[in-house]
């Protein structure tokens, strides 16, 4: 490969001196085109380092005259500059590529500023990029490994599922409070909800990461922001008409451990019982004795669970898009349909229809209307996640393979209930998911209407004022059934009430309106922006429950039906927000750049007296390329930018947190006081002060381009929510106590190897390094925080740190387990010394270096791209292995085969405790299942082909492309089990309960890998 | 111009849509309201003490949490049932006394403390209020109060009875404000003591005679204030304390319908569990499932079965012959089910007026009175068998009085308090869990007298939250 890197080069140097020293003028003429072929008028075509120059005529032609070896530098506003060199041939044909406006534009929500002028580091992600990166139903899972300093870990695998991103580290200590603040034209949605917005429909978005930017977005913006653009059309434009299809099949990845088969458990459990493990007694593998016919039996009717539970699953995707516009309006409709079945046997996965109208249009010249509007609904049936055998995850670990799906006559057949199906094993842990699975339908809907209005006024050239409504109306409804006669009513069902239904919703409206004046001052020399800024943001939760039991039928559904409610209940709360701001940009001759903002914010979800809060930022730029005095050729822009600003967040907290409130339940004789909210009338914002200095690069024709940040963000005044004493009775009180800091250093790289008519290789990835501390904590006293497992906060530490006693392996004597007391002896579990044993160790679910890399190959219209991410650094807690290598603890449960691996006499090392000692094992929270989470993964594999213009030129078809495509084919991991962990237990703590997510294994939804082909047309 | 006025009038009409924004930032909840608001009037005093009776039913409390609760603990840290094979092993940690900071009963004391703040926020708004049902309410809340600190002590701390060292030893924080940021010492068992026989005088001198269904009357706060008595070693107050109890002993006849919730037979204190209103599951604390399928975490004990004679009701008020896996079990019938109801939804049934009668027989033999104890005991045993065994003396009626307090409270959150306040240790059998002895015994079958496993550990949370809780020995 280095060879051929080296003739290449050679080969180009050759060529290039080959022709200057053969330069003489002449008169260049051509025709320029644009990426449909049409020609393009208004072209500019200069002579590279002069100031001689001209422009293509209403055909499309030119003339220039200039020497052979001089270039021609081809620009012209929306498509990507060229650059041709003259040689011998005196006609030069050039057809202009669409641009990536993205490389030049970047969209922070209040403004557009040029990507030469701007002084945040934020990163944009095109429509192009999302368009070869498709196969998450969901945004968020796609910005993994795209952005330096964004970490993403997926929640888990279910269909429809997103993700937890996480912008330089995390910003707070409270649930909720660490995910970006997501806008989608101007509206803002939650990260669970991002699975509402098709990819096909996003035609950019930009990563705010510091506060030069989010500043703009005050309250709100110390997480980060992530700015969605849907589609637009093109105005004078023949309307586009594209379709795009995708169809494969998607499986859990495999485990990179095994389960024992039958047989091995059986042997286990003699094996386990002949130890002295009495709860190994009454189990099959004692019962029954080696060779005799009841043990063939079992071994006859042999269940691979695994196999049996799961199923390969369908991924399809349509989408069908008309663009286009005339001289005063432009238009984007699509409609789309995704689905993806999931990998459990018995149930539906994920399905989503949705529609979007984008139109803008001016009423008179100086006033511009924009009108979108975006609807999806998706159904999503949803298995059990919590950490028992309801959970299909859990239980086809948990069932052991002798025991059957049905249970079985003394042939072999199924036992048949009294109409006639068979019956399911109970099994021993007395639940079969498999019956359950179809008798306890579980469905989430959502129906999801996304609107932005904005009229623009312009008063005149330098004045113009804007006012914007975004809407997001999002109505989500649950229904759980437990289906008459069913697996689970039978077991905690009422049998005088056969039945259990359960509806929950909620209906979720935010609306912001936005009133802005822009002014701005250009000329020669001077860029001058200000804009004011005056908003308001009103967010409002309406939630019902409703449950009855008693139905005559599994036909019957709702519960109007029923033959008694038992639960009934609705909720509502809202939360308000009133900004003020002011945002200035200036540059001079892009050279000298600077930007400030301030911004006036004030939340009803504080305390009377502290409810606005004042964030700043300012930032300035040095593009010294510009300068006169830098003379390097082959660097072609170097830009040097430093930032600072005050970000707050207000999420993290209920919505009355600062008041002392009371509700009420219900008891015999009436209703029932209970304190609801201890209030802290104190309560503030928490505030995040940033501070970026960032180097951006461009070189050797911008084939190369590098970017690097180094940021510090200090949280002060997080919202906690501190605990009181046990004693005191009331759990926790939310108030602003602590400081935590974020540091670290980013590099994003990519250029193209190699670039010419038929073969472009571009090979590129970003990395991360990160640090973090926990600064201060109330009082100094370390913080617990409720929804996490073993994670302890800590002055001096990371940021959730596993606080575990350590494990010091098994004693060779006598196979017990041994641990490390706080002296650092090692001890048996009973000898422990009295007191603190558990130790941090510098462990935290942290990732401190995080990041992708990629490799794209076209050759003709051949592409092969493949994209890569990885994480390392972060430990995870394998609650899933413990359960599996439990020293037969769970001995009725199904083990690994690991598990025979233990102790057996005198001198056995590397071996697991013997099952004697399993209470001793069982009895200390120790780190013997702390496992590096690191890993690299192949995210995406993607060979593609293009047809060229002269295949189609007879079809009426403008473009076409197939591929195929593999997702999660590769992966590379020490770690037992998945590596990419983000979920432990979904109904243990939900999505937005997780303070540390990928802190444990708990059985979540296990991710998929998958095969699609797919056709992209357009007309 | 014309067009300037337009541009100006869509402005203004924006802008004007916006004015009023900052009054909005003032916001109320609906489903709550302020704390103060809801101490005004005599029926909000009503609400109030029912808030508190609520925090009773907390899973954590008397309800069926996994961790192990008041309904379950005191029978799984003992000798009456045995960890059913075909269960969830839930509780186990307690079966097995494998507790340790880091897994113990914190969600018992968690909820207790929740209740015990919920009553002493009555008696803080009560301070300036003067309403008729004023007594009667602060009374209830006390008794609440003292209820949960006795249960908390029983728990977490020796009884006085149990050993010499025991009153000096460390009890628990005994909490008589409502103070989110109290960190409180533990008080010695004899100071926790006494303070709870102080609430209930108290209690007890202003509480009415009766009181609405789910709440304490009379009778029943004079029945606490006797078993606190009893725990204390103070004999002749334990039976003064029972005087004025009114409500009679469940006849025979009436004892298995009591666990049906068919009658309320002998019932000082207990909760409706009506779908609707709580609907609380809390049998599945035992066993879920019907008779025939049954899933139990835990069975009656092989050998407290045996000790059921063939005439004691009381066999079949609280054991039932169930099938899990194909295998007979003795399934625990307290708390399990309505007659042909779902299961699990019982009433809470939290004191009898059986105990009285024990509770004096208990003290009687104390004070060497043994016929006085004898007429007592035999209060009980006539109404459970048809043919009882009587005429005990010395050590055989001592023994006699402790036996029938097994039998009649078995499942009814007592008996491993009673093994810690008469010094014994925990002596399991090594019978089975199947209903003939076979099948599997409990993992560990003793844990003598004077071990440190008789007072539970507090959790590490716990500990991490208070720097003046300490922990008890040996943890």
């Amino acid at each position: 490969m280095k060879t051929f890197l080296t003739k290449i080069l050679t080969l180009s140097l050759v060529l290039f001196f080959a022709q200057t020293t053969f330069a003489q003028e002449n008169t260049i003429t051509g025709n320029i085109t644009d990426d449909t072929g049409a020609p393009l008028p208004g072209v500019n075509i200069i002579i590279k380092g002069t100031s001689t120059g001209t422009q293509s005529d209403f055909d499309g032609n030119y003339s220039i005259n200039a020497s052979q070896g001089q270039s021609l530098v081809y620009t012209y506003i929306g498509f990507e500059a060229q650059e041709q060199t003259v040689g011998s041939s005196n006609t030069i044909d050039i057809a202009m590529v669409a641009g990536s406006v993205l490389q030049e534009v970047v969209i922070t929500g209040y403004s557009r500023r040029n990507q030469t002028t701007q002084t945040s580091a934020v990163v944009s992600i095109g429509a192009s990029d999302i368009a070869e990166l498709t196969p998450t139903t969901s945004i968020d899972n796609l910005l993994q490994g795209k952005a330096a300093g964004v970490q993403v870990t997926a929640a888990n695998g279910k269909p429809g599922q997103g993700a937890f991103v996480r912008i330089r580290g995390v910003g707070s200590l409270t649930a909720g409070a660490s995910s970006p603040l997501y806008v989608v034209d101007g509206a803002i949605i939650r990260e669970e909800d991002l699975a509402s917005i098709p990819n096909s429909d996003i035609e950019r978005l930009e990563i705010l990461k510091d506060a030069a930017t989010t500043a703009q977005y005050g309250s709100r913006g110390a997480a980060g922001v992530v700015v969605i653009t849907t589609k637009s059309g093109n105005r004078n434009k023949e309307g586009v008409i594209r379709y795009s299809s995708r169809y494969g099949v998607t499986r859990g990845i495999e485990p990179n451990f095994d389960i024992m088969d039958a047989r091995q458990k059986l042997q286990y459990e003699a094996e386990v019982f002949a130890l002295g493990v009495s709860a190994a007694g009454s189990l099959p593998g004692v019962t029954t004795l080696p060779g005799s016919p009841e043990r063939q039996f079992l071994l006859d009717t042999e269940v691979d669970w695994y196999d049996l539970m799961l199923r390969d699953g369908i991924i399809q995707n349509n989408n069908v898009s008309f663009s286009g516009g005339s001289e005063r309006m432009d238009y984007f409709f699509s409609i789309g349909h995704d689905r993806n079945t999931g990998i459990i046997d018995q149930i539906d996965g994920f399905e989503r229809i949705n529609a979007r109208l984008n139109t803008n249009f001016d009423v008179k010249d100086w006033l511009s209307v924009g009108v979108n509007v975006g609807y999806s609904r998706s159904t999503s049936d949803e298995p059990r996640d919590r950490n028992n055998v309801q959970n299909p995850f859990r239980a086809l670990f948990d069932y052991n393979a002798y025991e059957p799906e049905f249970l079985l006559d003394d042939d072999g057949n199924p036992l048949l209930d009294e109409n006639g199906n068979p019956v399911y094993n109970p099994t021993h842990t007395t639940f079969n998911v498999r019956g359950a699975l179809l008798s306890e339908p579980a469905i989430a809907i959502q129906n999801n209407l996304l609107t932005s209005v904005n009229a623009n006024v312009r008063f005149s050239d330098s004045f113009d004022y804007s006012f914007a409504v975004a809407v997001n109306s999002l109505n989500e409804r649950n229904e759980n059934f437990s289906k008459p006669g069913g697996i689970l009513d039978a077991i905690i069902g009422d049998p005088n009430n056969p039945g259990n239904k359960l509806d929950t919703g909620t209906y979720r409206y935010d609306i912001t309106l936005s009133n802005r004046l822009n002014y701005n001052l250009q000329n020669d020399n001077h860029n001058f922006n200000a804009l004011g800024l005056f908003e308001y943001n009103y967010n409002e939760n309406n939630g019902y429950r409703v449950r009855s039991i008693g139905f005559p039928s599994s036909a019957l559904t709702t519960q109007s039906n029923a033959a008694q409610v038992t639960q009934g209940s609705t909720t509502r709360n809202i939360l308000t927000l009133v900004s003020y701001g002011l945002f200035t940009d200036y540059d001079y001759q892009e050279k000298y750049l600077a930007s400030a903002s301030v911004r006036y914010d004030g939340s009803s979800n504080f305390g009377r007296d502290n409810r606005f809060g004042l964030f700043f930022s300012g930032s300035v730029g040095w593009n010294v390329a510009k300068e006169d005095f830098f003379q390097v050729d082959w660097i072609n822009d170097l830009k040097l930018r430093a930032s600072y600003g005050t970000v707050g967040n207000r999420n993290g907290i209920t919505r009355y947190a600062a008041q002392d409130n009371a509700a009420f339940a219900s008891y015999p004789g009436g209703s029932a006081t209970t304190p609801s909210n201890i209030g802290n009338p104190d309560l503030k914002w928490e505030t995040t002060k940033t501070s970026n200095i960032g180097l951006e690069l461009n070189m050797f024709d911008r084939r190369v381009s590098l970017v690097s940040d180094v940021f510090q963000r200090r949280t002060e005044d997080l919202l906690f929510a501190i605990p009181t004493a046990d004693e005191a009775g009331v759990g926790s009180i939310f108030g602003n106590l602590g400081t935590i800091e974020n540091k670290g250093i980013e590099f994003a790289i990519q250029g193209d190897i190699i670039r010419n008519n038929n073969l472009k290789w571009t090979i590129g990835g970003n990395i991360a390094f990160l640090e973090n501390e926990i600064v201060e904590l109330p009082d100094g006293e370390d913080v617990t925080p409720a929804n996490a497992f073993n994670i302890t906060y800590s002055e001096g530490r990371k940021i959730n740190e596993h606080y575990l006693v350590r494990y010091a392996g098994v004693d060779e004597a006598t196979g017990a387990p041994l641990f490390f007391g706080a002296d650092g002896e090692t001890y048996r579990a009973g000898d422990l010394p009295e007191g603190e044993n558990r130790v941090f160790q510098g462990k935290s679910t942290l990732a401190d270096k995080e990041g992708g890399f990629f490799s794209n190959l076209n050759y003709k219209g051949f592409g092969l791209r493949t994209d890569f991410v990885f994480k390392a650094g972060n430990w995870v807690n394998n609650f899933v292995r413990s359960n599996l290598v439990s020293d037969a603890i769970n001995i009725d449960d199904n083990q690994a085969v690991e598990a025979f691996n233990y102790w057996k006499q005198p001198g056995d090392t590397n071996v697991l405790p013997s099952p004697i000692f399993q209470n001793e094992a069982n009895s200390v929270n120790s780190d013997r299942f702390l496992e590096k989470g690191d890993y690299i993964r192949m995210r995406n594999v993607t060979l593609s082909y293009n047809f060229n213009d002269e295949a189609l030129k007879r079809t009426p078809i403008n473009s076409l492309r197939i591929y195929v495509q593999g997702q999660n084919l590769l992966t590379f991991s020490d770690f037992w089990g998945d590596p990419e962990v983000g979920l432990s237990s979904g109904e243990t703590i939900s999505f937005a309960n997780t303070v540390a997510p990928g802190e444990a294994t708990l059985y979540s939804y296990p991710n998929a890998q998958s095969v699609q082909v797919g056709i992209d047309v357009s007309f | 111009m014309k067009k300037y006025i337009y541009k100006i009038a869509i402005t203004v009409l924006s802008i004007g849509a916006l004015t009023s924004c900052e009054d909005n930032l003032d916001q109320l909840p609906f489903d709550e309201f302020a704390t103060e608001n809801a101490f005004q009037t005599a029926q909000d005093f009503e609400n109030g003490v029912r808030g508190a009776y609520l925090g009773l039913t907390a899973t954590g409390l008397y309800g069926s949490s996994d961790a192990g609760s008041m309904l379950s603990a005191p029978d799984i840290l003992a000798d009456n049932v045995v960890l059913a094979q075909g269960g969830r092993n839930t509780k186990r940690i307690l079966h097995d006394w494998n507790y340790n900071a880091d897994i113990t009963m914190r969600q018992f004391y968690i909820d207790a403390y929740a209740m015990i703040y919920r009553a002493n926020q009555v008696i803080f708004f009560a301070d300036g209020f003067e309403g008729d049902n004023k007594a009667n309410v602060v009374a209830e809340a006390k008794a609440l109060r003292a209820l949960g600190h006795l249960n908390l002590v029983s728990v977490f701390g020796k009884i006085p009875t149990q050993s010499g060292d025991a009153n000096s030893s460390l009890g628990v924080a005994y909490l008589t404000s409502a103070d989110p940021n109290i960190l409180p010492e533990r008080l010695t068992v004899g100071e926790t003591y006494e303070l709870i026989a102080q609430d209930l005088r108290d209690a007890v001198a202003d509480i009415n005679d009766t009181n609405p269904e789910g709440r304490m009357g009379k009778d029943a706060v004079r029945l606490l204030l006797s078993r606190t008595y009893l725990y204390m070693g103070q004999w002749q107050n334990a039976i003064d304390a029972t005087n004025g109890i009114s409500t009679p002993i469940a006849p025979r006849g009436d004892v298995v319908g009591v666990w049906e919730d068919t009658n309320r037979s002998g019932l000082l204190f207990y909760i409706p569990n009506e779908a609707g209103i709580l609907g609380n599951s809390i049998g599945v604390t035992w066993s879920q499932g019907n008779a025939n399928s049954l899933i139990p975490e835990y069975v009656a004990s092989f050998e407290l079965n045996s000790l059921y004679a063939s005439d004691d009701i009381r066999r079949d008020a609280y054991i039932f012959d169930g099938v899990n896996g194909g295998n007979p079990v003795n399934g625990i019938k307290k708390l399990f089910a309505r007659p042909g109801g779902q299961n699990g939804l019982v009433d809470y049934k939290i004191l009898r007026s059986a105990e009285a009668a024990l509770n004096r027989a208990e003290a009687f033999f104390n004070l060497n009175n043994e016929s006085s104890a004898r007429a007592e005991l035999d209060r009980v045993r006539t109404r459970r068998y048809n043919t009882p065994p009587s005429g005990e003396t010395g050590n055989a009626l001592r023994d006699a009085i402790r036996l029938e307090r097994r039998l009649e409270f078995a499942f009814e959150y007592q008996r491993f308090f009673d093994i810690k306040r008469w010094g014994q240790g925990v002596n399991r059998t090594n019978d089975g869990d199947l209903a003939d002895g076979s099948g599997t015994a409990s993992d560990e079958l003793t844990l003598p007298e004077g071990s440190n496993r008789l007072q539970l550990p507090f959790g590490q949370q716990s500990l991490d939250s208070n720097p003046n809780l300490v922990q008890n020995p040996g943890y």
